[in-house]
C-alpha cells in the first residue's frame, strides 16, 4: 500500500525505520515488529492476553488499535522519507471497523500527501486478510525541523 | 460517582498493563482516570514523553468508563468504539502523572457520544482533548433493554 507514493527525493531506508522502532519504548511494550514485502513497509503485532479490553469477547484494546495506527503511520513516514527523527503526531481520526480479535495484527500506511511541515497519513490493520480492515486512520504528522 | 465506578475493581488487561488508576477522589463532572509516567510508556527514549498512543488509550478507556456510569446506562449492556478523535495540544512529561476526565454529551439506547481531555495533574497543563462515538448493544452481548436481555458486560 506505501509503496506507490514516494514524497521528496529520499530512497525508503528500512534501516532509519527499524532505527526509530527500537528507540520508541511503547512500540516495544506493545510488541510491534517490521516487516519489508514487495508492498512496502508492514508492522506486525502478536496477540498477547495484556493487549486486551473486553475480556467477553475477547477483543483487543480500542486503545491498542488506536496506537498501532499512530506507530504504523509513523513508522512508514520515516521509512518513506528516510527521516532520521521522529516526526510528531498532530491529530488522529480512527474508525474502527471491526473488533480486533485475539490474533496478530498487521498494519500498513501511505503518504496521502507530505509537504515540508507536514504529512497526512492514511492508516490500515488487519488480521486474516487485508481485504477486511479492523480499523482505519487519518493522520497528520508534524515533520521534524531540516 | 455512581455506584458502578465505585465498586469498580477490574480494569480491562491493557488498561492495568498500561497502569491505569480510577480517580476515586474525582467529583466530576464525568469520570476521571490517573495514569502515572513510566519508562515504558514512554514514545522517544531520549526525550522521556507519553507517547501519543498511550494518551489516546486512556482517552478511549475513560470514555468507555464515563457511558457505564451514565444514569441512563442499564449494567451488562455492551458498547463498541465506532470512532475516536484526538488532537494532542503538547507533549507530557513521564515525570508526570496524566489525568483524563470524559464526560458524556449524548446518550441514547444505541449510541453515545463523549467528550475527553488529558491535562497534567500538577501542572493542570492541557496535552490532548478527544471525542468518541460508541454503540451500545452491540450483537455479541445485546443490549439488556432489548427484548434479547444477556448478561456479561464490556470493559472498553
Amino acid at each position: 500500500m506505501n509503496k506507490p507514493v514516494q514524497v521528496g527525493g529520499a530512497a525508503p531506508s528500512f534501516a532509519l525505520a527499524q532505527q526509530q522502532l527500537i528507540k520508541m519504548p511503547y512500540a516495544l511494550f506493545l510488541g510491534v515488529s517490521l516487516r519489508q514485502g514487495s508492498n512496502g513497509l508492514e508492522t506486525l503485532t502478536a496477540d498477547r492476553a495484556d493487549l486486551i479490553g473486553n475480556t467477553n469477547l475477547p477483543a483487543m484494546h480500542g486503545g491498542v488499535i488506536g496506537s498501532l495506527l499512530d506507530i504504523t503511520g509513523m513508522l512508514t513516514l520515516v521509512f518513506l522519507k528516510a527521516l532520521d527523527r521522529s516526526p510528531r503526531l498532530i491529530d488522529i481520526d480512527i474508525d474502527y471497523l471491526r473488533s480486533g480479535q485475539a490474533r496478530p495484527t498487521y498494519g500498513q500506511a501511505e503518504i496521502v500527501r507530505g509537504g515540508r511541515r507536514m504529512a497526512n497519513i492514511r492508516a490500515v490493520l488487519w488480521q486474516d486478510d487485508p481485504e477486511r480492515p479492523i480499523a482505519i486512520g487519518r493522520l497528520q504528522f508534524l515533520l521534524p525541523k531540516t | 460517582m455512581s455506584l458502578f465506578l465505585k465498586s469498580l475493581k477490574e480494569l480491562p488487561p491493557f488498561g492495568q498493563a498500561l497502569g491505569m488508576v480510577l480517580d476515586e477522589a474525582d467529583t466530576g463532572p464525568g469520570v476521571a482516570v490517573l495514569l502515572p509516567g513510566a519508562e515504558r510508556l514512554s514514545g522517544d527514549a531520549e526525550e522521556a514523553v507519553f507517547h501519543s498512543g498511550v494518551i489516546l488509550a486512556t482517552i478511549d478507556n475513560t470514555a468507555g468508563w464515563c457511558i457505564r456510569d451514565h444514569p441512563d446506562y442499564l449494567e451488562g449492556t455492551s458498547m463498541a468504539t465506532l470512532d475516536l478523535r484526538v488532537d494532542f495540544v503538547t507533549s507530557a512529561s513521564l515525570d508526570e502523572t496524566l489525568r483524563v476526565r470524559a464526560v458524556c454529551e449524548g446518550f441514547d439506547g444505541d449510541v453515545a457520544f463523549v467528550r475527553a481531555t488529558a491535562e497534567t495533574l500538577n501542572t493542570k497543563v492541557l496535552i490532548a482533548t478527544g471525542q468518541a462515538t460508541f454503540m451500545l448493544g452491540t450483537p455479541s452481548t445485546p443490549n439488556p433493554a432489548s427484548p434479547a436481555t444477556a448478561k456479561g458486560g464490556c470493559l472498553e
